[in-house]
């Protein structure tokens, strides 16, 4: 009878963590940190071992899983520059050469720890798979593998609260579990409309020793765009997007 | 209050603006992305440059056969681009002009051109209306643009450089679809040559049309683009560009240009003017490293150049010219050479060409700095020419940039015959 009931009680603790669907917590987390389509404004600051800060200030929007554009408004030598992903398929466009160019998620458009990738950030749910889910406290950590080769990063562990369902912290890794950065989620902001999420970005690499890069985040609304939005041709005309 | 309360006190007080100096670091401020209706922006650019002359270059004579100003040649040029535009509703006023003032041997100059200036409506986000002067920058290829058929030539040497326009009507329609066609546009233009309107462009009193269509299929960027008339030869030609991986792309451009007319000129001074269908295109390739290098390299079939054969009865004729004018002041076949000096001493004259560049992003972890050399070969005759550069962009809105140039070749070759064998630049430009 002990035995019966030391039994039931390992499967009582063990069925929760059994229980936990990665893929569907992973989504959950996606939608927790922005609306399917958006708008929001972004400030990415790098700053440098002397302390010396360089600021970057986007427009962002996006719709559904595949669709980002990015525009730069500030400062005065990086405005109107805009990137687009569409897919795996990613550009920039410069005003002054007058047509886009490809790029690559691995590219950084302005320097520092983000990359285009980063900048151009798609659904967690909808380029990796989650190969596990632990506990961890307070905390669940997920084990998420690249679903293709073009996705930056091959790996990631993702720690999220388990109450918010909002990511703490991640660490990007390559196939070889190597750490190629570490992004920091903090001050958790009420941006209205339901949304409430961490505001800035802090992110560091061992590639870039004693190098961070900060985004902010503000302005997040839901809005819908139409797909024409997100092509080539468009790209010249983002900044009409902004009310 | 005792000298440990006093301690805390000033220990908290300190941790407070600590803290609070932190959040206002990680503040915006909403006048940074309050949208204004109107924007006024540009650049201001101060750029001293030395030229090594080479005294015995056919292009040197050519230009300076009657006046020697020394073994160096330097000038200094003062830049400025200016841009500003309104919007309200779905019309916007765009305005960019040039201005550049220049001191060098022939003394001071300056000049002010209005690049572009275009009111656009746009009454959805599948369609724009542009009226006015505007440029379409046509083509896939970094260095050269053989499908460019209505825009000004690009300097392979600069081209990021902004160009001025044509005045022109134009019209954006964008349509997107799911599966393999994701996105369809086709941009018309209309292209008046009348009087001063558009002089430059070709032949006068016509009314130009062009076209092009753009598919993203199967992930690959697709142009399909025309031209007719009657200011310039009939022409169409394609265009498109891929990502074979992550971090390979591949581009390539055709263009063919019915009864292209090429005047040439003979050894003895002799014009003549022939017809005939040009084909022109272009094969490249962008490639990035792990640690950062970007390769670009391309290959370019100019269909309307001249042969190396044709290039070299030029020059004879400017050597035979030189030394008819020094013996008998006689400047009659010079002045006949120099008419077409634009044609034969343009941008890359002949016929085939490759470019590389390659340029490394942050070496030695030095952020914003950015070494890159850069070669353009004429295929036809092994001159070329090679320029190493240095760019530092650390400094908000400030970029500075030191270019040096040689031009290498034999007698009678492109680069051998450029009128300098060295350049040296500095450029700085501020952002406002």
């Amino acid at each position: 009878m002990k035995k019966i009931l030391m039994c039931l009680f390992v499967l009582i603790i063990a069925v929760p963590a059994y229980a936990i669907d990665g893929t569907q917590l992973l989504k959950q987390i996606d939608r927790n940190l922005n609306p399917e389509s958006y708008e929001m404004y972004r400030k990415i600051i790098n700053i440098e071992p002397n302390g010396r800060k360089m600021e970057y200030t986007l427009f962002s929007v996006k719709k559904g899983v595949d669709k980002v554009a990015a525009l730069f408004i500030a400062p005065a030598s990086e405005k109107g520059r805009s990137t687009l992903r569409l897919g795996e398929n990613m550009w920039l466009y410069i005003p002054n050469v007058g047509k886009p160019v490809r790029i690559t998620s691995l590219q950084s458009v302005i320097g520092g720890v983000f990359n285009n990738a980063d900048i151009l950030s798609l659904d967690y749910a909808a380029e990796y798979d989650v190969e596990k889910v632990e506990e961890a406290g307070n905390e669940y950590l997920l084990y998420l593998k690249a679903k293709t080769k073009t996705v930056p990063y091959d790996r990631i562990k993702l720690w999220a609260d388990k109450n918010k369902k909002l990511p703490s912290k991640i660490e990007c890794l390559t196939e070889a579990l190597m750490l190629i950065k570490t992004l920091y989620f903090k001050e958790v902001k009420d941006f209205g409309a339901g949304i409430i999420r961490p505001s800035v970005l802090e992110t560091d690499s061992p590639l870039y020793k004693d190098y961070k890069s900060i985004m902010i985040f503000a302005n997040i609304k839901q809005r819908d765009f139409k797909d024409e939005v997100f092509t080539l041709t468009f790209m010249p005309k983002i900044e009409s997007l902004r009310k | 209050m005792g000298k440990l309360q006093i301690f805390v006190a000033v220990l908290v007080a300190l941790l407070i603006s600590s803290v609070s100096s932190a959040q206002e670091e990680y503040k915006f401020d909403i006048s940074e992305i309050e949208k204004k209706p109107y924007h006024i922006g540009g650049y201001v650019e101060f750029r001293p440059a030395i030229f090594w002359m080479d005294k015995d270059a056919a292009l040197y004579k050519l230009r300076f056969f009657n006046q020697d100003e020394g073994n160096t040649i330097e000038e200094y040029n003062g830049d400025i681009q200016l841009e500003g535009s309104y919007e309200k509703g779905i019309a916007r006023v765009f305005v960019l002009v040039n201005g550049d003032l220049t001191y060098s041997y022939q003394g001071w100059s300056d000049s002010l051109d209005l690049y572009e200036g275009t009111l656009s409506l746009k009454p959805s986000n599948s369609l724009a209306i542009d009226l006015g002067k505007e440029t379409q920058k046509w083509g896939k290829g970094y260095a050269w643009n053989p499908v460019a058929f209505v825009d000004r030539p690009k300097d392979p040497e600069e081209p990021d450089l902004a160009r001025e326009g044509f005045w022109m009507a134009s019209a954006d329609y964008i349509k997107s679809f799911s599966g393999p066609l994701k996105t369809f546009s086709f941009t018309p233009v209309l292209l008046p040559v009348y009087g001063q309107v558009n002089d430059e462009f070709g032949k006068s009193d016509k009314l130009n049309v062009a076209g092009k269509f753009y598919l993203l299929l199967y992930d690959t960027d697709i142009d399909l683009m025309f031209l007719t008339g009657g200011s310039r030869t009939p022409r169409f030609g394609f265009d498109f560009s891929r990502n074979i991986s992550t971090n390979l792309e591949v581009h390539g451009e055709f263009a063919y240009i019915n009864n292209f007319k090429q005047k040439t000129i003979d050894e003895r001074g002799k014009v003549s003017e022939s017809k005939f269908d040009a084909k022109s295109y272009l094969l490249g390739m962008r490639y990035l490293t792990e640690i950062d290098t970007t390769f670009i390299l391309e290959y370019y079939h100019n269909g309307t150049g001249y042969t190396q054969d044709e290039i070299g009865s030029f020059f004879s004729l400017i050597d035979k010219s030189y030394k008819t004018y020094l013996s008998s002041r006689n400047r009659d076949s010079l002045t006949k050479a120099q008419s077409l000096a634009g044609n034969y001493g343009g941008v890359n004259p002949m016929n085939d060409y490759l470019y590389l560049r390659v340029t490394q992003k942050d070496p030695f972890n030095i952020l914003y700095f950015t070494p890159a050399l850069t070669s353009i070969i004429n295929l036809d005759d092994g001159s070329f020419s090679l320029s190493p550069e240095l760019t530092y962009a650390g400094i908000t809105n400030l970029e500075l940039r030191l270019k040096a140039s040689a031009n290498v070749g034999q007698n009678e070759s492109e680069y051998g015959e450029k009128p300098s064998d060295y350049r040296l630049e500095l450029r700085a430009r501020y952002y406002f």
